[in-house]
């Protein structure tokens, strides 16, 4: 059931006005919505780039904690060290993220896949973690690093209201050149590469340099996103990017739906939202994470995506821009 | 020195050998790796410890029962959320187990909260004096129950018809299945030594290391970096690069520096996986594109 | 007129096991040359060495002059030399249409920052592959197909996209590894219809893998037949069918 040409024009049309309408939000929230406002765009961006790797690629990664976390602590540096606005370390923590793409995913140039891949994502992962403990003068070790009062153009960023404009904007562009990738025949390649590699490469598509380029995408928009969760909780720490952030991440991406762009914003909505009541208590967020996935898996695999797919075929995604 | 670091070496890699072995066991059988086996080691040992320290059994049955315990887990795990599962993408299985390994461990902290416990000495086992090398009584226990349990894994393996049948399994499922075998219930048996196994690996270190919930993501990394290292999918293989990995984090931890003892195992999965990405024994497996 | 391609002295070993020895053929443009034996005979493992997913041993493979033997499968498939598989290679949860746009890939215009920028250019090429994709898929009468999810396909059908993906970008050499394989005989003749338009037509050389002696008998400018990792005979048709090596490759007695 593919969307028809009216279908699709409407499809561009809510794509853009929902933002503009969002950007009204902050008039009417008090602060502590506006912080969960703020945590599901970054999450969002966190799910899609997630996704990108294990819903279009279909390569389980784990290094994917490792590069928010590289963008994170790559922003607090640039902006406590070097002195750089903030807004200008964004794009940089970006880069930083897919260069870490590039090391976890270079094993496969070499021909490494599946398992093998996804061990050495997970040592990568790992090994970042433990820069970013004993790495100390640099990055603060397990005390963390602040990230100071910022503005831009001389307008106060302290605010979670003022935050959420360009968290915002962010999204909207990253969201917008995933879209473009995947509706083109880089994205079919990737999912090609996903389907059956053996047949993509038999079609000239050289698909291990499709493989560290989806880990590099992936890489890329979770590096801005922990840019932005940098200013967002002002202070940066090890813990943030360790195992419940996984979970976290694998969690949002499933409920959403493996591979569905939409589906990124749902599940991290969804996830963002309900687990603020059980941030107290130690434990049960791991808890509710894992049986959150596996009740996903067993029923409803395909995600919240498929719900949405059945409800209008606006929602069906189509791999190519006529 | 060395013959000091040796025993700590071999004593250590014990334990990652039958991590390894676990892990490498369900792989052969149903091609799944479980990246929760780290929690289930960890589930395994603090059962243990509850029935040690807050139901006051003695250390040999609460370790059965535990033991015992985490077979039926594993079993029960592959019958209620492996089997339904099984038509969908492999990477459905993977997030299956990571979400088992993070239940066990949000309940393990949820019981322990912030703390990190000691398991009390079990019994004593005098050290063993060798001119200047001191064995521990833990090394002991540690290296001769694992010991034990490899000869009679490789024994049972190798010598009884159930062996033979494993063997036959793990040549081919299909041919196995021809021959009359229940490979879905072979599967839930496997799963089920494999926690059990983990779980003997698990309550042999908690007496010498400090539980806590987190346990689990070390002894993964460990894991897998022996199976790296002796080749993915090969029994023996699992075994030797656990070895060789203790050894190695004792050396490099002395001679070099006492950081590398945590890396160490990182360090190995990168260097085998980007020189010979097969291992020791493994299969030739580097796709060709 | 200069061979197409041109496979000398093809050798292949596995662990122990000499699959291919000393395979030779010649194949020029528009030709379509059947390649018969029994099971085992290495067949698909010429395939398999001709289209770089095997190593071969010695030998090489030479496309309009240029050796590509050692390369790996996606540089011999960008150099020209595309294939199907016999397991069938299609992607099941892209649609026909998708599918055989990955098939157009190397023409597509566009670096990656063009896409990402949405840059006209990227955007053209795009709608232009679009649209001989559907030229293509209305050829075959499947143009109501295009959006339909390739898995959702009959075992038949999904064959025929796989092939159109494959010649979507009329590739100088074909490899088809059991094409007619559980076809309907309506299917088998659009098969056939395509695979002589691509010769007639557009000068492809096209090797197939075929066991349907008439599909072969009929269709095939030449025939080679292999047992035992070697080819023993190579001719037309007519002369295929008097040969005693081959009778008694497949009879076992002259």
């Amino acid at each position: 059931m593919m969307p028809t040409a009216s279908q699709l024009r409407l499809r561009t049309i809510l794509f853009w006005a929902v933002p503009l309408l969002l950007l009204a939000l902050p008039l009417s929230t008090n602060s502590y919505v506006q912080f969960i406002a703020n945590s599901i765009v970054i999450f969002s961006l966190v799910a899609l780039g997630f996704n990108f790797v294990i819903g279009n690629l279909g390569q389980l990664a784990f290094a994917n904690t490792a590069l928010f976390g590289l963008g994170a602590y790559g922003s607090a540096i640039l902006v406590n060290t070097f002195g750089l606005p903030w807004i200008l370390s964004i794009p940089l923590a970006g880069l930083a993220g897919a260069a870490g793409g590039f090391l976890a995913s270079a094993a496969a140039l070499r021909g490494i896949r599946l398992y093998y891949l996804a061990i050495i994502t997970l040592a990568f992962g790992e090994l970042m973690r433990w820069l970013y403990v004993h790495g100390k003068s640099v990055t603060g070790g397990t005390d963390g690093m602040g990230v100071p009062a910022q503005s831009i153009f001389g307008v106060s960023l302290t605010d979670d209201h003022a935050k959420f404009y360009v968290f915002l904007v962010v999204a909207v562009l990253l969201f917008k050149s995933t879209l473009n990738l995947l509706r083109s025949r880089i994205g079919r390649s990737v999912m090609a590469v996903r389907e059956n590699e053996v047949a993509t490469a038999s079609l000239g598509i050289p698909t291990a340099r499709i493989i560290v380029f989806a880990f590099m995408w992936s890489g890329f928009v979770v590096g801005c996103a922990g840019a932005l969760f940098a200013l967002h909780t002002s202070y940066v720490f090890p813990e943030s990017f360790g195992m419940l952030h996984l979970i976290v991440s694998f969690a949002m991406v499933l409920v959403g739906g493996l591979g569905s762009v939409i589906g990124s914003v749902l599940g991290a909505a969804a996830l963002t939202i309900l687990p603020e009541y059980l941030r107290s208590f130690p434990g049960m967020e791991e808890l509710f994470f894992g049986l959150i996935v596996i009740a996903v898996l067993l029923a409803l695999p395909d995600g919240l995506a498929s719900l949405l797919r059945k409800l209008s075929p606006i929602f069906v995604e189509r791999y190519y821009r006529e | 020195m060395l013959m000091q670091l040796t025993i700590s070496g071999i004593s250590q890699g014990a334990i990652y050998a039958l991590i390894a072995l676990s892990l490498t066991v369900v792989y052969r059988s149903t091609t799944i790796v479980n990246f929760g086996h780290g929690d289930f080691v960890m589930a395994g040992a603090f059962l243990s410890y509850v029935l040690v320290v807050l139901l006051g059994v003695a250390f040999i049955p609460a370790a059965m029962l535990a033991v015992v315990a985490m077979f039926l887990l594993g079993l029960a795990f592959s019958r209620g959320l492996i089997r339904p599962i099984r038509g969908g993408p492999h990477i459905g299985f993977a997030l299956m187990c990571i979400s088992a390994g993070y239940v066990f461990r949000g309940i393990a902290r949820i019981v322990w909260g912030r703390e990190v416990l000691p398991m009390p000495r079990v019994f004593e086992i005098e050290p063993i004096f060798i001119g200047d090398l001191i064995i521990t009584g833990d090394a002991v226990f540690i290296i001769s129950i694992t010991a034990i349990m490899l000869v009679v894994f490789f024994g049972v393996l190798a010598l009884t018809d159930i062996g033979k049948m494993v063997q036959a399994v793990y040549q081919s499922a299909r041919g196995a299945q021809l021959i009359g075998i229940n490979v879905d219930r072979f599967n839930d048996f496997t799963w089920g030594i494999g926690a059990a196994l983990g779980a003997i690996g698990g309550i042999l270190i908690a007496p010498i290391s400090l539980l806590h919930p987190d346990l689990g993501a070390s002894f993964l990394i460990k894991g897998f970096a022996a199976m790296t290292l002796g080749g993915f999918g090969s029994l023996y293989g699992a075994v030797l690069g656990a070895l060789i990995l203790g050894l190695s984090e004792q050396y490099a931890g002395a001679y070099i520096n006492s950081a590398l003892i945590d890396i160490t195992a990182y360090l190995v999965i990168v260097l085998v996986l980007f020189l010979r990405p097969h291992g020791l024994f493994g299969r030739k497996t580097v796709v060709k594109v | 007129m200069t061979n197409l391609l041109e496979v000398e002295g093809l050798d292949v070993r596995f662990s122990g096991l000499h699959a291919l020895r000393d395979v030779s053929l010649t194949l020029m443009p528009g030709q379509i040359m059947a390649v018969i034996g029994p099971n085992g005979a290495g067949k698909t493992t010429l395939f398999n060495a001709i289209s770089g997913y095997v190593r071969p041993s010695a030998g090489s493979v030479r496309l309009r002059g240029h050796d590509v033997a050692r390369l790996s499968p996606h540089s011999i498939a960008e150099h020209g030399i595309r294939r199907t598989f016999q397991n069938g290679g299609l992607f099941p949860a892209l649609t026909v249409l998708e599918n055989v746009l990955t098939g157009l890939h190397a023409q597509t215009e566009g670096s990656i920052i063009d896409v990402i920028l949405g840059r006209k250019q990227a955007l053209a090429s795009e709608r232009e592959m679009i649209t001989n994709a559907r030229a293509l898929l209305a050829l075959m009468q499947m143009e109501h197909m295009a959006d339909t999810r390739a898995g959702d396909l009959s075992g038949g059908q999904q064959r025929i996209v796989e092939i159109v993906r494959t010649v979507a970008s009329e590739p100088p050499v074909l490899l088809l590894d059991e094409p007619a394989v559980g076809l309907s005989p309506l299917a088998r003749d659009q098969m056939m219809d395509i695979i002589n338009r691509m010769a007639g037509e557009k000068g492809v050389g096209i090797l197939l893998i075929e066991h349907a002696v008439e599909l072969v008998m009929a269709g095939a400018d030449r025939i080679m037949v292999m047992a035992a990792g070697q080819r023993i005979a190579e001719g037309t048709p007519a002369e295929i069918r008097e040969d005693r090596a081959v009778l008694e490759a497949y009879l076992g007695h002259a």
